[in-house]
């Protein structure tokens, strides 16, 4: 792992063109603005790290979704008719 | 802001250009539906030892969900804004026998270019595990 020490408005840059800069360091935790192409996706790590266990959980393996449809059956909380 | 739609039926193979967290590397997936499946809908990933997920229309879990999608969103699904797009969330069977839904990260489906994501945003006010109840 790099490690750098960053102070207040300054920044790395990763690669071609993506920019974290430290916007304001606070005594709970520090900001920091990502600059990047629209395509690359930014995530907070233990946000993405629940979905992917969410994901993980949820998956099934093929030939296992009918077994799974029956436990979840009659699972649905009726929505109203909106129409 | 594009509308969200009703589950229709989708044939063919929606690619999604990123995976899914945690299974990055399945980007072809096929949806299921049959009325044997009703109401859920499952994600089939095309190769071989790909995962399937079964889903399900967020608005019969939560009468109330309505995402936002952010125009760099909309240019990763190829839409322009007016398209219809498909919403599913993906539901987990927990041992517990609770049935939970993924509302915070929907799958967002552009039928018109065959592309889909798994919505992560910053912020959202739904929950990973949202309960659903027995009807």
């Amino acid at each position: 792992m790099l490690v750098f020490t960053r102070k207040l408005d300054e920044a790395i840059v990763i690669g071609d063109g993506i920019e974290v800069k430290v916007l304001r360091i606070g005594k709970d935790g520090v900001r920091l603005g990502v600059t990047a192409a629209p395509h690359v996706p930014v995530h907070r790590r233990e946000i993405y790290d629940q979905i992917r266990a969410a994901n993980a959980a949820a998956a099934a393996a093929r030939g296992g979704v009918e077994d799974l449809v029956a436990r979840l059956r009659g699972r649905v909380a009726p929505v109203p008719d909106r129409s | 802001m594009s509308q969200t739609a009703s589950a229709a039926p989708i044939d063919g193979v929606v690619t999604f250009a990123d995976g899914l967290p945690g299974f990055e590397r399945c980007r072809q997936f096929v949806l299921v539906s049959s009325p044997a499946l009703q109401p859920f809908t499952v994600l089939q990933g095309v190769d071989a030892d790909a995962p399937a997920f079964v889903t399900i229309d967020p608005r019969l879990v939560t009468d109330t969900f309505a995402p936002a999608l952010d125009r760099v969103t909309l240019a990763r699904l190829g839409a322009q804004g007016g398209e219809t797009l498909l919403w599913l969330a993906i539901v987990t069977a927990g041992d517990d026998g609770v049935a939970t839904a993924n509302l915070r990260a929907p799958l967002v489906i552009n039928p018109a270019s065959m592309r889909g994501i798994q919505l992560i945003s910053l912020d959202s006010p739904y929950r990973i595990d949202h309960p659903m109840q027995a009807a």
